[in-house]
C-alpha cells in the first residue's frame, strides 16, 4: 500500500478526490508494459492495442522484470501508482512466445488474470492496412460470435469476452453521435474439436480466438436502413488463450456489486414509451358492482313496509284523478 | 463485396428506368438463434456456432469477414430502430440504454458519509440543506446598490471595525479580559467562532471513528 497523505495544498486535494472510489465511476484506465524478453512481434501487438486506448492508457517504455502469474505484486503497484487497473502485460519466452497477459484489478489488488498467446504468422499490424485510421477515443460496435462465449459456467472464454469488452468499452456515456460509429470490433472463435483425434495437451488444438477490426461503410439500400459493408482496419490478432488466474469469490462478488444511486430506481409503474410519452399504470380497487346504478325500472324497487303500503297507494289514486276526489273527503265526514 | 456494388453504379446511372429496378441490397440478416444486444456497450452477441476454415487462410479471411458483416449489419439495424434519434446542431444522436452485462468494477463502492451532529438534527427538524445560491458570498447591498461580499477580503461581517470612533458599552467594558481593548473585537470573536467549528469537526470525525469499530 502507498502511504496516506493528507492533502496539504487544494491541488493535492483535487488529486486525490480524482482517485477516491466513487458511485459512478471514471473509465477504467489501461496500463502497457512489458517483461525482459519480448519479441518485437508482442511489442508491435502491444502498441496497436495501445492504439485503441490512447486517452485512458499509459504505456511504459523500460522493461519490467515481472513475472505475472508467480509474482503479481509489482502489477499492483504499478496499478495503484498509475491508477490503472487494466493491465497488459507482453512478453516472450521459448516456453510462452508472444504472450500477452491481461490483467484486472480491483481496489489495487489483483482480480484476475488471462494469457492470450499471439499467433505470430498470421499477425497483422495496424500500418500493414492501408485505411484511413479512425480518430482518437471513438467508441466502437462490439461484436463477439462463436458459442464458447456464451457459456453459461465461467471460463477462460468467458473470462476473455469480459477483459475485451473492459478494454473495448471507452467512455459511459447515454447518447452517441450517429457518425462516430466508425468501426467495428470483432471477436470470434472457432468451435471446439470434438473428434477424439485431437490431442487436448497440444496447443494447436485449442480453440483460436479471432479478433479483427473493420471500419464500416454504410450504402444507401433503397431501404430506411442502410446496408453495411466492412474494410478491414487492422490489427489481426490471432489468440490462443494460456494460462488463466480466477478471480477469488469474495473478490469477485465485491467487485460486481452494483452502487445505489437515485436515478436507478425507477419509479414503479411509470414508463416511457417508443414515443417518449409518459405512461403510467394505475390500482383501482375492487369495483362495488352492489351500488352499480342500472335501468330503474318500477318492479325493482326496494321492498317497503307492508303497513305504508296504503297510504302510499291512497296517495297515488289522489294525485292521479280529480275523480276520486271524494273519497277520502267522505272518510274524514265518518 | 464492395467491387459489384461499384460496378453496379455507373451502369444504373446511364439508364435512368433501370436505377428504380435495380436490386435493393438486402439489410436484413438471418441467423438460425438470433443475436442478443447490449445496446448501452453497442455490443451484439452472435451465438450461433461458427464454421471457419482452418487450413486456407484466404477463405478464413473471407470467412470472419462475413460473420463481421453480419454481425455488424443486425447491430446497426438494432440501434437505428429501437434507439430513440434526436437531429441536434451537433450531429444526430442516438441515445443508449444503461449496459445490461455485468463488468467487474474497479474501486468498491464508496461507504456513506458519517453523520454529525448537525446533519442529525437537521434531519430530525427536516432542515433542508443550504442551496447553492445561498452558499455564495457575493450579496447585494441593499444602501449602494452594489454587489459585496458577506465574508473573506471587505467582508460584511467585519463592517464597522475599523470605524475611527466606537461606541463602548460600559457593561462589556467593565467585564473585559485583560490586555484588550474594543479594538479587534470583532477580529477575535471571528476566530473563537472557526475554532469552535474545527473542535466541532473533530469531534465529528471522533465520533465516526469509533462507531466504525
Amino acid at each position: 500500500m502507498l502511504r496516506q497523505v493528507k492533502p496539504k495544498t487544494a491541488r493535492a486535494k483535487r488529486a486525490i478526490e480524482k482517485k477516491a472510489p466513487k458511485a459512478i465511476e471514471n473509465p477504467k484506465k489501461a496500463l502497457f508494459l512489458r517483461g525482459t524478453t519480448c519479441s518485437q512481434i508482442t511489442q508491435d501487438a502491444l502498441a496497436d492495442l495501445y492504439a485503441f486506448r490512447q486517452v485512458h492508457g499509459k504505456r511504459f517504455t523500460k522493461k519490467n522484470p515481472v513475472h505475472p502469474f508467480e509474482d503479481a505484486s509489482s502489477l499492483t503497484f504499478f496499478s495503484e501508482k498509475n491508477d490503472c487497473s487494466l493491465i497488459l502485460f507482453a512478453s516472450s519466452s521459448k516456453k510462452r512466445p508472444h504472450n500477452i497477459t491481461f490483467a484486472r484489478t480491483f481496489d489495487y489488488k489483483m482480480l484476475d488474470m488471462l494469457e492470450f498467446n499471439l499467433d505470430a504468422e498470421t499477425y497483422r499490424s495496424i500500418s500493414q492496412f492501408k485505411t484511413q485510421k479512425i480518430p482518437v477515443a471513438t467508441r466502437p460496435l462490439m461484436v463477439f460470435a462463436g458459442t464458447a462465449f456464451e457459456s453459461p459456467v465461467p471460463n477462460a472464454f468467458t473470462m476473455a469476452k469480459s477483459m475485451l469488452l473492459d478494454f473495448f468499452r471507452g467512455e459511459n456515456v447515454d447518447k452517441i453521435d450517429v457518425e462516430g460509429l466508425r468501426y467495428v470490433v470483432v471477436v470470434s472463435t472457432d468451435e471446439p474439436t470434438t473428434d477424439g483425434t485431437a490431442d487436448p495437451s497440444d496447443p494447436a488444438s485449442k480453440p483460436v480466438l479471432h479478433l479483427r477490426v473493420y471500419l464500416i461503410r454504410t450504402k444507401r439500400s433503397g431501404q430506411r436502413l442502410p446496408r453495411v459493408e466492412l474494410e478491414e482496419h487492422g490489427p489481426r490478432m490471432d489468440f490462443r488463450l494460456g494460462r488463466v488466474q480466477e478471480p477469488e469469490e469474495a473478490i469477485l462478488k465485491e467487485a460486481m456489486r452494483k452502487a445505489k444511486t437515485s436515478e436507478e430506481r425507477t419509479k414503479k409503474n411509470i414508463s416511457t414509451d417508443l414515443m417518449g410519452d409518459k405512461i403510467g399504470r394505475i390500482h383501482t380497487g375492487k369495483l362495488d358492482l352492489s351500488e352499480l346504478q342500472t335501468r330503474k325500472m318500477k318492479g325493482l324497487k326496494r321492498d317497503r313496509d307492508p303497513h305504508l303500503l296504503d297510504d302510499d297507494a291512497d296517495m297515488n289514486v289522489a294525485m292521479k284523478g280529480v275523480d276520486l276526489d271524494e273519497e277520502p273527503k267522505r272518510k274524514r265526514k265518518i | 463485396m464492395a467491387a459489384p456494388a461499384a460496378a453496379a453504379a455507373p451502369a444504373s446511372t446511364s439508364t435512368s428506368t433501370s436505377t428504380v429496378k435495380a436490386p435493393k441490397l438486402s439489410v436484413t440478416v438471418d441467423k438460425p438463434t438470433p443475436y442478443h444486444f447490449d445496446l448501452g456497450l453497442l455490443l451484439a452477441n452472435d451465438p450461433n456456432p461458427l464454421d471457419i476454415s482452418r487450413s486456407d487462410p484466404l477463405q478464413r479471411e473471407a470467412d470472419l469477414a462475413a460473420v463481421a458483416r453480419d454481425g455488424a449489419q443486425s447491430l446497426i439495424n438494432q440501434l437505428l430502430t429501437t434507439c430513440q434519434i434526436s437531429s441536434t446542431p451537433h450531429g444526430v444522436l442516438l441515445s443508449l440504454p444503461p449496459p445490461q452485462t455485468a463488468l467487474p468494477r474497479e474501486k468498491p463502492i464508496p461507504a456513506p458519509k458519517a453523520e454529525t451532529k448537525w446533519s442529525a438534527f437537521a434531519k430530525r427538524r427536516g432542515i433542508a440543506p443550504k442551496t447553492r445560491e445561498q452558499r455564495r458570498n457575493l450579496e447585494l447591498d441593499e444602501k449602494t446598490g452594489e454587489f459585496g461580499r458577506r465574508w473573506g477580503y471587505n467582508g460584511a461581517n467585519k463592517a464597522g471595525q475599523d470605524e475611527p470612533i466606537i461606541e463602548l458599552n460600559a457593561a462589556k467594558e467593565a467585564a473585559r479580559k485583560e490586555g484588550t481593548t474594543v479594538r479587534g473585537d470583532k477580529r477575535r470573536e471571528i476566530r473563537e467562532k472557526v475554532r469552535r467549528n474545527d473542535r466541532r469537526m473533530r469531534k465529528n470525525e471522533r465520533n465516526a471513528e469509533s462507531a466504525k469499530k
